[in-house]
């Protein structure tokens, strides 16, 4: 164990896919964490949705140990975190852990607006920031103008920033001499009444909940009595240890360390990530400031695909917001799915990888509902609600008006795109602020945008209008009023809950039309007649109709050979599973997707 | 009730939609394969001693292609290992291509009592289309022979460019010609046929289009006098097929010869689709079976449904709950409160209207779904 002073605790900051992971795991390469020959590629990035995306999600903290130049040996904790902007909260998480944050620049590509939401949230955090300008080795690598942009967009002095291809293992040396100049050691009292950061957990089947911890000030070891400050459940220490990267049993943690707890907790519930540890005998008399919770903008339902499985679902979603605190339920039932969950998630992105979690870890089949976001309600009584249900939604006559939630949106192209992009922005309701041309190859756009036309399909349709070449980033600013109607889909002439949505008056026929057209085809026909039907508030705007099927039977059981309608029926039977009723319609479980298509490609 | 069944695999030429197992180029192996025939009912022989059998159904391919001593023969054979009724009900399948007054006579000598002619349509473009080696000159002279028996005609719906009055005029034909039993069957195009490219290419009429010329085919035979008895299968009165009710009604029934299936004692058995390994089976005294199957209970009771359901008359109640205990309404209440407006009740019996037998398989499963 070194000493305090030969502490230091960072994390990497950076645009996603400017080479955060393949740093990191260079880093512990150099500094002999792991061999070359065990390293498995992208080594913090353990979930197998992470390395096959090319992103990082969870923040993993990993212990290294550097011989500087100095002769001293020091301990550094790396603790990783994700570049999307849907994950601001993770990172906030990971910077309350640190003293220094590394800063990424693609040596090509220069300074990107996630990489600016970063940078300013560790400044928030009285964070060191070492910039290290990567992928040098390519060919289009300008390393000064990154610099120069460094300097100009973020203010920082980018003169003695390391140069380093992380790739091909250029620079590394500097960067890891820099990190024992320029961030600080941990301050904190070996001495006083413990007081650890919980700043990440997880469920391990054999120990109990484990705590991911910073230690401010005080100690803790195997045998200590420890409660957290909101509850006064108290538990004893079972084992304490550091990441290495794996979970390595070491004894006591002290003030400035970073490591785990496990302390035989059972209840996930009972230990919220961003609280404070104490020691139970000697409890410290405040907690340590917690972190900013972030808001859920992007809400949906999720529903078991077997609806037996209501109880694997819920275990499933409190084990992830176990080392997922951004991501918030509540039970939920709908007329067409029966028992599921409202869940609210940071992005579009998030949602979607929950949902691919629960699928992949818990091996469970879900249906989810179309992504909603939360609109604020004033109502004739003056009440003011938010809903991001359509379902819940009262009824029109108590509705004084509504109130949309909207962004502002940093949109950074080649100025090749710019007629695309307000081409799509003025379809999407936008509001033009400003344009800034960067340099010559780089145009920055402002616009204020309502986010539910945002989760709808704005990502796909900026990356195809400009060929990928546009990134953007949006921040939530406020509610706006807005002429805002729920759009109801009739199956039959049944309301189907599960498929109502909240859109602009100005797009409701539009969306009605499309909506129609692909249920039309998604909805195999039935003994009867199926009108599909769009309507506001009781006025059908758009119908079409799904044809009785007029033949479906397999007419020659030629020479009595039965077997292959015996197949044929066994296999429409099994397809029935995947369906659920909607009054007399079977509809099966995709259809309720299908509200996401735009068209019919 | 049980039946047997005798597959002849020879054809002239094969028919661009056939899926079945026949040999246009092998007609030289036909004694051989007889041979093997008359074989296998000799070793099936002592295991079904205790049989009686209703039918004998001699199918193909085209049975009439071959030499019709040979089919006489057969027709010995199956008296000779089986209890074969007194009054059972023989018959043959024929392509009006390939009969003449002498081979009919000497069907007629052996014992062969009812006759099944492959019409598909009265249009003569139509057939050469699917490679029938026929035409409608060679139906009339067929009928001609066969008139003052009891005959069948197979009429198919769903050809390239059919129209409803190309069908209502192939359905009058069969009837002047007198037919007193038609069956009716729409195409379906396999994978594999050469008519499958045809389908690929939108050529043939859509599932839609094929259901209204079916209904109107359906009301032609109705007017005519015909009386639909199960799916596809209609007659004058009295003239049902025994040998295919045999089938709707889950009795035994035994094949022979190549792709022949089985049921006996709720065992379905599926003899090889390979002519040679038919022969290797057969000459070193081993069945040729390769697919056997025991129906459990629960399997057992599915076929009953699925299978009576097919017919007009429909389920028989009270031999449901002879057959499976308990009361069938009761059991499926709810696959017939979902499928109210589609079944109806006639004393004793439970049917799909006949108006919803053509969607028969979105009813039929609701009543599988109980057994999951």
């Amino acid at each position: 164990m070194g000493k305090k002073s030969n502490i230091r605790n960072f994390c990497i900051i950076a645009h996603i896919d400017h080479g955060k992971s393949t740093l990191a795991d260079r880093l512990m390469e150099r500094t002999g964490q792991v061999s070359e020959r065990d390293m498995e590629a992208q080594l913090l990035d353990s979930m197998d949705i992470e390395r096959e995306r090319g992103i990082t999600i969870k923040l993993t903290p990993v212990r290294m140990f550097y011989k500087a130049k100095n002769g001293e040996e020091y301990e550094f904790n790396l603790i990783d975190t994700p570049g999307h902007v849907d994950f601001t909260y993770e990172v906030s998480r990971s910077l309350a852990a640190c003293e220094g944050a590394i800063l990424i620049v693609d040596a090509s590509q220069g300074v990107e607006a996630q990489t600016l939401a970063n940078v300013y949230l560790a400044l928030e955090n009285n964070l060191e920031i070492l910039p290290v300008i990567n992928k040098i080795d390519l060919p289009s690598a300008r390393p000064d103008e990154a610099k120069t942009e460094i300097e100009e967009v973020i203010g920082l002095d980018a003169s003695s920033a390391p140069l380093v291809s992380a790739k091909e293992g250029i620079g590394i040396d500097d960067v890891l001499e820099a990190i024992v100049t320029a961030f600080p050691a941990p301050q904190g009292d070996e001495t006083a009444p413990l007081k650890a950061l919980i700043f990440d957990s997880y469920y391990d089947n054999y120990k109990g909940v484990i705590l991911f911890v910073r230690i401010k000030d005080g100690a803790v070891k195997a045998g200590d009595k420890i409660k957290t400050f909101r509850s006064d459940k108290v538990y004893e220490v079972v084992e304490t240890g550091v990441f290495s990267p794996n979970l390595q049993p070491k004894s006591g943690l002290f003030a400035g360390e970073v490591g785990y707890i496990a302390a035989s907790i059972k209840s996930i519930q009972d230990v919220a990530v961003g609280d404070t540890v104490m020691n139970a005998d000697n409890p410290a008399p405040e907690p340590l400031p917690g972190y900013k919770k972030v808001q859920s903008v992007v809400f949906c339902g999720i529903y078991p695909l077997d609806g037996s499985k209501f109880n694997d679902l819920k275990d499933a979603i409190l084990k992830l917001q176990l080392n997922d605190a951004s991501l918030i339920f509540e039970p939920d039932s709908s007329v067409a799915l029966g028992f599921g969950f409202r869940c609210g998630f940071l992005g579009l992105l998030h949602m979607e990888i929950m949902q691919e979690r629960i699928e992949r870890e818990f091996g469970l089949e879900i249906i989810t509902t179309a992504p909603s976001v939360s609109y604020k309600v004033v109502k004739t009584d003056g009440e003011e609600i938010f809903v991001d249900n359509p379902s819940h939604l009262p009824p029109t006559s108590e509705i004084e008006h509504m109130e949309e939630p909207i962004v502002k949106a940093d949109i950074y192209s080649p100025p090749d795109y710019l007629g695309q992009i307000m081409d799509l922005c003025r379809e999407k309701r936008g509001t033009f602020l400003g344009m800034t041309y960067l340099d010559k190859s780089r145009v920055q756009l402002e616009y204020n945008l309502p986010l539910n036309e945002i989760i709808f399909d704005f990502f796909d349709q900026i990356k195809s209008r400009t060929r990928g070449y546009a990134s953007f980033d949006y921040e939530l600013i406020g509610y706006e009023r807005s002429k805002l109607v729920k759009l109801d889909i009739m199956l039959n002439g049944e309301i189907c809950d599960a498929l109502s949505m909240i859109v602009h008056e100005d797009s409701a026929y539009a969306r009605g039309r499309m909506l129609c057209e692909n249920l039309k085809e998604a909805i195999p026909r039935q003994l009867f007649e199926v009108p599909v039907q769009a309507a506001i508030g009781g006025k059908i705007i758009a119908r079409e109709t799904v044809k009785a099927v007029r033949k479906d039977v397999l007419a020659k059981c030629y020479g009595g050979d039965i077997t292959r309608k015996k197949k044929l029926l066994e296999k429409q039977k099994e397809g029935k599973k995947r369906m659920r009723s909607i009054g007399s319609v079977e509809v099966p479980s995709e259809v309720f997707m299908q509200i996401l298509k735009t068209n019919k490609d | 009730m049980a039946g047997i069944y005798v597959h002849i695999p020879f054809c002239k030429a094969k028919c661009t939609y056939c899926d079945f197992a026949s040999y246009p180029d092998k007609l030289c192996f036909a004694e051989s394969y007889m041979a093997c025939v008359y074989r296998e009912m000799a070793m099936r022989s002592p295991e079904l001693k205790n049989y009686t059998f209703d039918t004998l159904y001699i199918g193909g391919g085209t049975p009439s292609v071959i030499d019709e001593k040979y089919i006489a023969m057969l027709v010995a054979a199956a008296k000779k290992n089986f209890n074969l009724a007194e009054n059972a009900e023989i018959t043959i399948e024929m392509n009006p291509g390939t009969v003449s007054a002498g081979k009919i006579a000497l069907y007629e000598k052996c014992g062969i009592n009812r006759y099944s002619v492959g019409l598909q349509t009265a249009i003569d473009s139509q057939l050469e289309d699917v490679g029938r080696i026929h035409n409608l000159k060679d139906f009339l002279a067929c009928a001609k022979l066969l008139k003052g028996k009891n005959f069948s005609a197979d009429v198919m719906i769903g050809l390239k460019n059919q129209s409803v009055a190309d069908i209502e005029y192939t359905i009058e034909t069969a009837e002047k010609s007198g037919a007193g039993h038609i069956s009716m069957y729409a195409l379906s195009p396999e994978d594999g046929t050469p008519i499958y490219t045809d389908y690929l290419n939108g050529e043939l009429p859509d599932g839609d289009t094929v259901a209204e010329m079916y209904a109107a085919g359906a009301e032609k035979l109705r007017s005519l006098g015909y009386e639909r008895y199960e799916v596809s299968n209609f007659c004058k009165k009295g003239k049902e097929s025994r040998h295919n009710l045999n089938y709707w009604k889950r009795g035994d029934y035994i094949g022979f010869g190549v792709a022949a299936s089985s049921c006996i004692n709720n065992v379905r058995m599926t003899n090889t689709f390979d002519l040679d390994e038919y022969f290797k089976c057969i000459l070193s005294n081993h069945f040729a079976v390769v697919n056997s199957e025991e129906v459990d209970k629960a399997g057992q009771e599915e076929e009953f449904i699925m299978l009576a359901l097919r017919t007009s008359a429909g389920l028989n109640l009270k031999e449901y709950t002879a057959l499976f205990g308990g009361d069938f309404i009761k059991k499926y209440s709810q696959a017939i409160q979902k499928t109210r407006g589609y079944v109806e009740f006639l004393p004793d019996f439970i049917k799909i209207k006949d108006e919803f037998l053509f969607v028969q398989n979105s009813i039929i499963v609701e009543y599988l779904r109980l057994q999951d």
